[in-house]
């Protein structure tokens, strides 16, 4: 055995948790070089010396103060992080019902509607801009424009009901992924949030797309 | 006889005590700071070897295992899950702090002042935990979780992120200096 071997295997043999024949070669080989003979019990001694260490040692000062401050803190960022993401969840889970009943009930109505462009004339937030950056959806812009580019065109085969609930519907989409973007800012990391931003998108898409291909009314 | 009463009886306050935490007892969170900050404290200037840092790191230990209460799911003593959070504290920081800047760990200077000072024990401990402070950076890191809290070789390569052959090469370079310190 090589002193190499034996200096990598020396605390297997003092712990005892070498293989019999490994701890037998490990004695030949101490029997026959003084060197690491040394190392052995220089070793042991230090051991011995380690664990007489106290395990315990009082801080000069006492730290909770300031560990109870952050704690306290933490608890009302929290409260406020999981009030948020609760709305948020709820704008979605409002969205995904009232899009399909708005516009169920909306082509049913008869009378005037007041049109709604406020999607149209409004862009989305820096905050819902910089998230989709996260998302790494980078042409929703361009996408967005598009798509209410061609709903415009087709503003004369759909009737003024039709296009009421479909911005009206969208609106409720634009305002929920800024409610989520809002608390995606207090905690850009959660994944959650982040899927529920990327589905909203892809409901606001999926909408625009289905209404495009909508058959003439007028 | 008495002692299992007494060890059985403390157990069941430090799981009464997490319970309460986990449910957001801060109360009950202090006083398993007050059971524990010594060994947390211990751990912490001994693996950063200065005295301000390691008051910082364990105050981060604290907060950590608050935000991870619910992690912990009895299965260890609150006292060896606590560790482990600590260890991951300062590694982490050790990790950080080399990426921040280049660190010189000069062996023999730097000394924590009050490390000696402050901590109970003969003159022969007080001398080994100056030697300890004063070895390199990751030797003293290795040679603590290995020869003070006993992790094996495997564990550390895994948490310091280091193979184990070299683990095993900082633990001798750090007893071979160390004995040089202590016969000198």
């Amino acid at each position: 055995m090589k002193c190499s071997e034996f200096a990598s295997r020396i605390d297997g043999y003092l712990d005892g948790r070498l293989r019999p024949e490994d701890e037998e070669a490990l004695r030949n080989h101490l029997a026959e070089c003084p060197a690491c003979a040394e190392e052995t019990e220089a070793v042991k001694d230090l051991r011995r010396r380690t664990a007489r260490l106290p395990r315990s040692l009082e801080p000069p000062r006492n730290l909770w103060p300031e560990i109870a401050n952050r704690i306290a803190a933490e608890t009302v960022v929290q409260g406020r992080f999981v009030r948020r993401a609760l709305m948020a969840a709820a704008a979605v889970v409002l969205l995904a019902g009232s899009v399909v009943t708005a516009y169920i009930v909306g082509r049913s109505q008869t009378g005037t509607i007041v049109e709604n462009r406020q999607v149209i004339e409004t862009s989305p937030s820096e905050i819902v801009l910089a998230s989709f950056d996260e998302l790494g959806v980078d042409d929703y812009v361009v996408t967005r424009g598009k798509l209410l580019g061609a709903l415009e065109a087709r503003r004369d085969d759909l009737s003024p009901e039709t296009l009421e609930v479909l911005m009206a519907n969208l609106k409720v989409i634009d305002d929920a992924m800024g409610k989520i973007a809002e608390a995606l800012g207090e905690e850009p990391d959660n994944e959650f949030l982040m899927k529920q931003l990327a589905a909203a998108y892809r409901r606001q898409i999926n909408l625009m797309e289905t209404a495009v291909r909508l058959p003439a009314e007028v | 006889m008495v002692g299992m009463t007494v060890a059985r009886s403390s157990d069941l306050g430090e799981s009464g005590l997490v319970e309460r935490a986990v449910s957001g007892d801060v109360e009950a969170f202090e006083e398993l700071y007050r059971v524990n900050v010594g060994r947390v404290y211990a751990l912490c200037l001994r693996m950063a070897g200065d005295p301000t840092l390691a008051e910082e790191l364990a105050q981060e230990a604290f907060v950590r295992a608050w935000q991870k209460l619910g992690s912990f799911r009895g299965a260890s003593a609150f006292s060896t899950w606590l560790h482990r959070v600590t260890v991951n504290v300062v590694l982490g920081h050790r990790r950080s702090a080399t990426r921040r800047e280049a660190r010189v760990f000069a062996v023999g200077d730097d000394l924590p002042r009050d490390v000696a000072g402050r901590q109970p024990g003969t003159a022969e401990s007080i001398d080994l935990e100056r030697a300890i402070s004063s070895l390199p950076d990751g030797a003293r890191v290795v040679f603590i979780l290995h020869d003070v809290e006993g992790f094996r070789h495997r564990e550390i390569s895994r948490l310091m992120g280091i193979a184990v052959g070299t683990s095993k090469a900082q633990l001798h370079r750090a007893r071979k200096l160390l004995r040089k310190a202590l016969t000198s």
